[in-house]
């Protein structure tokens, strides 16, 4: 997640030398749990346009969970705002993914979304290693390791002349 | 280039995720049935046996890590590592430039 000003082209986790699958499995990584959220998210805009109602009814029933008194109040007081953030955001972030674009920004926001999913589910029945949890460190390894930079968009943007006058922005880059 | 915050970042961020996943998922398997997280039911549905260790703690640990993690690259982002360039600094040592 750091980035190194001093030697913006090399990080200190370098997978030169394990071969050349390395970036092309990154990428179809991000790819794959990018089309994982695009499509969660597309569906719901085709069913439920910018109204998605059970997206706060789902945080209201969250209170005996760690993340409860916050995903309460959000299914509680801006039920409305969830109820189209859920579906777009979701959308978004499986089109920044498939691209590459924006991937560590995107690839938190999906990490806050699987948070959610992980604790709210609470199917532990197989131990708190499950699917959700899965998900959620994908997004966190895809954030980690700049992914946008293997085959995406953000091997483009971080070359341009806002990104080069601005480093900080290569944070939300991949 | 990694400093002492960011050492400690790291290691408490690592910790504390497998304390809440490894650590207590030992503890949950020698406290015996129910080895998962999830209360053991009967045929009738009805609870026969609670996990030793609320799950709410376990996730509770996890994420804490995560936001540590979090936290630590909201750092980064203000204050950027100063590192040295490593390639420059081999190609000098080993005289080519």
């Amino acid at each position: 997640m750091a980035y190194d000003v001093s030697n913006p082209h090399e990080g200190e986790f370098d997978l030169g030398r394990v071969g050349p699958l390395v970036p092309v499995w990154i990428a179809t990584l991000r790819v794959v749990v990018g089309w994982w959220f695009f499509h969660a998210g597309v569906t719901k805009l085709i069913e439920s346009g910018l109204n998605f109602t059970a997206g706060p009814s789902y945080l209201q029933g969250m209170g005996d969970t760690v993340l409860g008194p916050l995903a309460v109040w959000m299914g509680t007081a801006i039920p409305g705002v969830i109820g189209a953030i859920v579906p777009l955001a979701e959308t978004l972030i499986g089109l920044a993914l498939i691209a590459g674009a924006l991937v560590r920004l995107a690839s938190l926001g999906g990490a806050i979304f699987m948070a959610f999913f992980w604790v709210g589910n609470a199917e532990f029945g197989h131990g708190v290693v499950n699917g959700d949890l899965m998900g959620l460190l994908l997004f966190v390894t895809l954030l980690v390791l700049g992914a946008g930079r293997y085959y995406g968009l953000d091997a483009v943007l971080e070359r341009l002349a806002l990104v080069e006058n601005h480093p900080r922005l290569r944070h939300l880059l991949g | 280039m990694t400093n002492t915050i960011d050492k400690a970042a790291m290691a408490l961020s690592s910790a504390l995720l497998l304390a809440g996943i490894v650590v207590l998922g030992l503890v949950e398997i020698l406290d015996g049935v129910p080895y998962g997280a999830a209360p053991t039911t009967n045929e009738a549905g009805e609870v026969i046996a609670q996990p030793g260790i609320d799950p709410a703690v376990r996730t509770g640990l996890v994420l804490a890590g995560l936001a540590i993690l979090g936290l630590w690259g909201l750092y980064r982002v203000a204050v950027p590592a100063t590192g040295v360039d490593r390639r420059t600094t081999t190609d000098a040592t080993t005289g080519s430039q």
